[in-house]
């Protein structure tokens, strides 16, 4: 049951592996400042390029994540705090117990309102504790997380212990931490392990203290990234003879646990949430669809009426690129590669051309193809005065914007994430975020998709762990589509949406169960 | 779950087992790779059995249960997963007005005549069916169970107006007819029709680039030579398209047709005129019928190696009468999701002794089947009737998969205010985020201007909606078959029916409210609208495609299995198509391709690709 063709990254080589890393890398070297207030977000491309000057080995940490667009904001508490290392302090929470350790435990009323606002948009997760008060469907599971620790997974977290279960969590970012949420959380009694600026070694000895611990071995673990399951699989194998189910939630984890998968080595059931239909659909068509405009005009204020503007790649990045552009009144033209999406893009009214062919009449170039050096130097030679150019796809390989620095061309900064690239002759090409992905570096990620995120891992928990024995043998999952119903109709309630159900007589005519699962696996929604 | 998805898979119109793919870049192309693999990645979610992937192959779709008035009409129907046999020919509309005239085409009532021409054709093609279910039930099935596509049901509405005026009552089986180079290999109903139906097929070239197209590119090679083709299928001048594609491609071709009545007398002429073996005629018997197919079949010195069918009916044939064919057979190609039912039927009885392709659910057909097509159609299909204006009407689509989202983005395009009503919570959310109003169909029932079901259920508006109606709200179905109103309920002794114009009822309430329902509660876009040529030219070049890779597979790449269309060839399909909107593909570069690790010529996406 080895299944290459289910991998995220299929038929892919090493190399796009890497370069999945580096996209991650730069989603959330990010994460460290990203922020909420428009202000903050004029330090990150500095910070952004501070983070590029770590050793190698300690940039990783901060790479190789959930693609999810999740748990980016944060407020900067880079500013207060001494410099004693967490590890070094003796601090006790409000209960007198000392199981945890964060940079400042006394933080956690300002944390503890990060939750709640939380908590507000994410009705799903906090419908779900209710409508499992009763029966407790966590009790007796044991959880160990390895995850962004952010407001909306400490609701993540609170959410699986009000639903019985314990939790001992710990980052799987070095930079990602709120520490005053984690600090809210460790004055609640969850055992958390981490801070904002752990060193490599920190963030080791954090996943370890998360796992090795006396009288308590976890049978469930939340990953995002792998980093937790690869030390698990290393220093305590053991472990895992208690442990009903992965959850894990990037692709780079996924990737991993298909790997050893194939070799043989996987030795629990693992639960892939990243490819669920509602949370792809809304980490890709919908997120960029309301990201492209936020994020140009943040930066630009450009206005869209009638503007040409070419999109390359009409996949559901593209697709949701296209549609908001459309709706603004722009002209849009598309570039693709496949000949479905291309006949997609056709029967949805959009120009299929090349890109040389328009690309001197265009005033926005927008790439979401995942490929590298899809506008080239070539072109940006021929591009007209002011084009604006930037990247909503994958990493920073779309734009080359390498062959940019060269003598002849004047780079000037006009402000965060805007850079004009100056021509001889005068002529200047906007260039956003130095060609990283627009939509992380420029917008923010609505705490809905978050939402949709956090529910779907909790879900997967649930589903892992209430698994009738044989359920799920040792082999990478989908997570089953009545689960994934489940999401979706646990977030119906924020548009008042009011689900029609099946009559008995109705479902039987389908041959459906009134409950669902309402489509065959294959259908493509 | 397996009980579930598989009727699911029933009435989503698509047989579970399909997801056997194959992709033919991979190294051993056996089965279903990726089935597999998806099937083990999408474990039962509750209470189901725990070996998702094995049961993912074997389910078959399991037809609607008898309850519905389907499989009270005829047996046949019954065995239909049903939303697939009856999406397009719904011949299953309970009441029956008596008419005479046999089976021919009456023409219909008389306040159309001022309508344009294909509208008139289209109002044959109500009544036609209506004729259809008075046939004993062995003949009616003859007329459904074929392909749902779009495509072939078409072949009505553009059906020949010239034939019925004219000819004599001889059955052609009793005329000796020879084509102008002498030979009299076929049977047709007027070989001097020949010329009116050449032109027919001019036409059509016109519209179906793509073939002609494949036409030239494959001139070179011939990939069909040495191809013995028997085909049975809808004969309209799309498929003599079709089948002079697959000629000049190198295939010999034999030919009749899938559905008693869908044959364009002229065509088949046309056809047999210039040296194509055709036995085919408008309005044979259920014995004529077969007769036809067993002389395609049955030649002395000529064996066919390829089956190209329309709802399994040859397929079926060949098995019973001559088994021993399949032996040199090297494929059946199958287009209707009836026949398609039938060969996983074989398949699974471990029967089936030829690899077979189902084209039928190739993403593009598919696409155009439902998206694109009901998108343009239902605009038409209610102007046509009632001239209605859409701006700012509230109108409530029920069901958010393919077609309704069609429905709603064509109608959202108008200016009209779009509820939705959904079961499903995935495609509800879908509805939300495309900023259309969730609802229940009773919340809103009061308000609106139209209701428009397409969930491929039944009973969605039911008499109580109805008696809840505001006046002049319309009523229609593009989904399925005719159940999804209850129409029968309508059917009163204090209600007045009035037939305002040909498939336009007002029904009226004592207190004199009129509701006005359409076709009958039958389907808007069969009945009321025309299908575009664009969409029978992918129908068919997905079926020549398929042809091809069949006939040119190296040994051992397809088993005795139903494969899907192959990715690269759905591309290929849509590549073919690309030309019409003048739209320039981009290509790889050698170092991009590379860095994805794909083959610059496709396929692109991965088999569980949504799109």
């Amino acid at each position: 049951m080895s299944m290459p063709d289910a991998m995220p990254l299929p038929g892919v080589g090493e190399e796009l592996k890497q370069a999945k890393e580096i996209e991650d890398a730069e989603k959330y070297s990010f994460m460290a400042t990203v922020t909420k207030a428009p202000k903050k977000q004029i330090q990150f491309a500095d910070d952004m390029q501070e983070f590029t000057k770590f050793p190698t080995k300690t940039g990783r940490r901060s790479l190789s994540r959930s693609i999810s667009q999740s748990s980016t904001d944060s407020y900067s508490s880079d500013s207060s705090d001494d410099e004693v290392s967490p590890r070094e302090k003796q601090q006790t929470n409000s209960k007198g117990s000392s199981n945890f350790c964060v940079k400042n435990i006394k933080q956690a009323e300002f944390g503890r309102r990060e939750i709640e606002i939380a908590e507000q948009d994410m009705s799903a997760l906090i419908s779900l504790r209710k409508r499992a008060q009763g029966e407790k469907p966590l009790a007796g599971a044991k959880i160990v997380g390895c995850t962004h620790i952010t407001a909306q997974t400490a609701v993540l977290i609170e959410t699986l212990c009000a639903l019985g279960a314990q939790c001992r969590w710990s980052a799987c970012n070095i930079y990602s931490t709120q520490n005053e949420v984690a600090a809210a959380l460790a004055e609640a009694g969850v055992a958390v392990f981490a801070w904002k600026g752990e060193s490599e070694d920190d963030f080791w000895w954090c996943i370890d203290r998360c796992v090795n611990m006396d009288g308590w071995q976890a049978n469930m673990i939340l990953d995002d990234g792998g980093d937790l399951t690869h030390w698990v699989y290393k220093k305590y194998p053991n472990v895992f003879k208690k442990i009903r189910g992965i959850v894990e939630e990037s692709v780079t984890g996924v990737h991993r646990l298909y790997q050893l998968s194939k070799a043989g080595k996987l030795c629990v059931p693992a639960m892939n949430v990243n490819d669920s239909v509602t949370k792809q659909k809304f980490d890709n068509l919908y997120c960029c669809r309301e990201s492209i405009l936020d994020g140009l005009k943040r930066t630009t204020d450009v206005m869209f009426g009638g503007k040409q503007v070419v999109v390359c790649g009409y996949g559901e990045v593209g697709k949701g690129c296209c549609a908001a552009l459309k709706a603004l009144g722009a002209i849009v033209y598309i570039t693709e590669i496949d000949p479905i999406c291309a006949l997609q893009a056709c029967m949805d009214g959009f120009r299929v051309v090349k890109l040389n062919e328009v690309i001197r009449q265009v005033d926005v170039v927008i790439t979401c193809t995942g490929n590298k050096n899809v506008v080239t130097r070539e072109h940006l030679d021929r591009m007209k005065n002011s084009c604006i150019v930037c990247n909503m796809g994958h990493s920073n390989t779309e734009i080359d914007v390498t062959s940019l620095r060269t003598p002849e061309l004047t780079w000037e900064r006009v402000r965060s994430q805007v850079d004009h690239v100056i021509w001889p002759d005068g002529k200047r090409v906007v260039l956003l975020a130095e060609g990283r992905l627009l939509n992380l570096s420029c917008s923010t990620v609505p705490t809905f998709v978050l939402s949709i995120t956090a529910t779907t891992q909790a879900l997967a928990l649930i589903e892992l762990y209430n698994a009738p024995e044989g359920r799920y043998k040792q082999d990478v999952y989908l997570l089953p589509k009545k689960m994934d119903e489940y999401v979706a109709s646990l977030h119906l309630p924020s548009f008042d949406a009011h689900l029609t159900e099946l009559s008995d007589d109705q479902a039987k005519y389908l041959g459906l169960n009134k409950n669902g699962p309402f489509k065959p696996n294959y259908y493509r929604y």
